[in-house]
């Protein structure tokens, strides 16, 4: 188009086209505050050597699979699975132990990746909200949940890429080590990433709440752990003695979310084993976007 | 309200209450003030006069407990009003891990601006602050001046319309002041208001052309620099002064200072220099000066927060 026909055009155009135009230009300047926000996340972490040390771990840890492939202790005990059996149900024995092994693995990465994440991210928080910074950020045209929005979405980012590289390294390692193949091993990506995403919203409450990195860290440790006890409810319901106390439990069980049953759900089905998704995933994602939302609550009420 | 307002104030006020026992603390107080646009606006005040809570209100990092401020005309807690808004925070703690140039392309994409944008204004305002060699280098090895200038730099990047600058020159040495004050005189006649918050009397004095005095978070003063200067009188210097002429002229005089080689008149109004100009001359003296006596800045200062002057002793010190 010339300039003339751009003229013409822009002449032409009425109240609602620049309307739109300006709506189109603000929406243009969201996304690039977001994608601000985002980079100067991923930015600080590898400046803190928090990304860098993620990925040095998540190196370690590849290296040592690798180790012990090498010196073939899978291979013995692979052997030693196939031995008692017949030769023709040898090689479903093998399948059975390596699809086990498979999910043994994920629990662990699981486990590994959750808390590796929790660690390197409970000061990310505080430190944006530290005086002669936050009250910089927020004297820019960036709204408060904005702002969060960004540092809960850069950190997610980062512990994505770094549990994409761990678990995808691990299973290229077992699928080329025993030449089986299981895609299903891959489950291990989102759901610690959906665990991590819950425990993140956490983090980022306790963070805009006291402004404390230790505090956000135990906060957040300390409901897994409390997650995988009131994960044995059925035990315990069975033992304690008062109705209310069996309510409360099974009312904390429901409200926090639960590690421990997607850690169990996610291990099943990579055994290909029946697994129950839907309530773990829909009762841990509620218990993320309520605790996110009060952060976003709490971090509009706040002087800075 | 008007819009041709750069900032106009409310009522505004904040009260701050303590965590356990709800005690009332209130750091500003019904605080109503109007910023024409394209002044230099200095706001006075003691320490915990409540200058800081008021610019924070004004920029949406401390909520009004009463009133409402808006910039331009647009409530100041809508983020579009901050679009046209620099800031200079003091204490400003700037991530370390950015470099100059790396901190500028962060905040302007903050402030909305695009990429090409951004690429065609760094070089520009390194230039200005006198950072142009130093845009790659990563701010921790920044001194204090310079990363003020860098902070001047921030605040300009999207080219704001008002530009609010609290202790813009707080621990820089007198070099590093005279280059911001140059780059903010350098605002002169671009239409740029500059909202300056500071407790440098001389500062403000030297660079604004209106003033607020802030005390125990009430408005205590508001109005341009000139007439809260100006007012006082002159200074009237003769010399060849006889007694008799010297009688006559006291008529209309304040008070009069034997000098070496004269007299110095103290006279209070423009009419009163002439009819004393009039009767020196008659007398047989030697017009020598005639000088409108301003009191300083720290004399209105102290006279409107009831403040003690410092004694001598104390004013060497510092």
């Amino acid at each position: 188009m010339s300039a003339e026909a751009k003229t013409v055009a822009g002449a032409v155009a009425g109240p609602g086209s620049v309307a739109a135009s300006a709506g189109a230009q603000l929406n243009s300047a969201r996304w690039r505050v977001l994608l601000a926000l985002i980079l100067d996340t991923i930015q600080e972490a590898r400046a803190r050597w928090l990304f860098w040390g993620l990925f040095g771990l998540s190196t370690l840890l590849i290296l040592f699979f690798l180790f012990v492939l090498k010196i073939d202790l899978v291979q013995g005990a692979v052997a030693i699975a196939g031995l008692p059996v017949r030769a023709s149900r040898q090689v479903s024995n093998m399948e059975k132990f390596v699809r086990a092994a498979y999910g043994f693995v994920a629990l662990f990465l699981f486990t590994w990746g959750t808390f590796l994440a929790i660690f390197a991210s409970a000061g990310l928080m505080p430190a944006v909200l530290e005086p002669g910074r936050i009250g910089l950020l927020l004297s820019k045209p960036v709204t408060r949940p904005m702002l969060i929005a960004g540092r809960y979405l850069g950190n997610l980012l980062v512990v994505a890429l770094n549990h994409v590289y761990l678990v995808t390294s691990i299973y290229l390692i077992i699928g080329w080590k025993s030449e089986i193949w299981h895609p299903r091993f891959l489950y291990a990506i989102p759901v610690t990433v959906f665990l991590f995403a819950v425990l993140l919203t956490v983090v980022v409450f306790i963070g805009v709440l006291s402004e404390s990195a230790a505090l956000s860290l135990m906060v957040a440790a300390a409901l897994v752990f409390i997650s995988l006890v009131l994960a044995q409810r059925e035990i315990v319901v069975k033992l304690l003695s008062s109705d209310w106390s069996r309510q409360l439990w099974e009312g904390l069980y429901w409200a926090l979310p639960k590690a421990w049953d997607l850690g169990k759900v996610m291990r099943a089905a990579i055994q290909g084993e029946p697994a129950n998704w839907f309530e773990p995933v829909w009762t841990s994602a509620v218990f993320g976007v309520f605790v996110l939302s009060a952060s976003i609550y709490l971090f509009r009420r706040k002087d800075y | 309200m008007s819009t041709t307002l750069a900032i106009e104030t409310e009522g505004l006020g904040k009260t701050y209450r303590t965590r356990w026992g709800g005690k009332e603390i209130t750091a500003v107080a019904g605080l109503s003030l109007q910023v024409p646009a394209a002044t230099k606006y200095g706001l006075l005040g003691a320490n915990g006069a409540g200058k800081t809570t008021f610019v924070k209100m004004l920029l949406a990092a401390v909520r009004p407990s009463a009133g409402r401020a808006l910039l331009f005309g647009k409530d100041a807690d809508r983020p579009e009003s901050r679009r046209e808004v620099g800031y200079l925070p003091e204490n400003h703690r700037f991530p370390t891990y950015f470099t100059g140039a790396g901190m500028l392309d962060f905040y302007g994409a903050l402030s909305g601006m695009s990429g090409g944008d951004r690429r065609q204004r760094i070089p520009e305002l390194l230039t200005l602050v006198g950072l142009e060699s130093w845009g790659e280098v990563r701010i921790k090895k920044y001194s204090k001046g310079m990363l003020q200038r860098l902070g001047l730099a921030q605040a300009l990047m999207h080219r704001p319309r008002l530009l609010v600058l609290d202790e813009p020159t707080d621990g820089v040495d007198p070099a590093g002041r005279r280059h911001i004050r140059d780059v903010l005189n350098g605002l002169t006649g671009t239409g740029v208001t500059v909202f300056l918050n500071s407790h440098l009397l001389s500062e403000v004095e030297l660079f604004c052309d209106h003033v607020a005095i802030l005390s125990k978070g009430k408005l205590a003063l508001e109005g341009k620099m000139r007439s809260l200067l100006a007012g006082r009188g002159y200074l009237l210097t003769a010399r060849q002064v006889s007694e008799a002429t010297k009688r006559e002229v006291m008529g209309v005089a304040s008070g009069a200072r034997p000098l070496d080689d004269g007299v110095e008149f103290q006279i209070g109004s423009p009419e009163d220099v002439n009819g004393a100009i009039d009767k020196l001359r008659a007398g047989g003296a030697m017009i020598h000066s005639v000088i409108p006596t301003m009191s300083s800045l720290e004399d209105v200062f102290l006279a409107t927060t009831g403040l003690p002057r410092p004694a001598p002793a104390a004013e060497a010190k510092t």
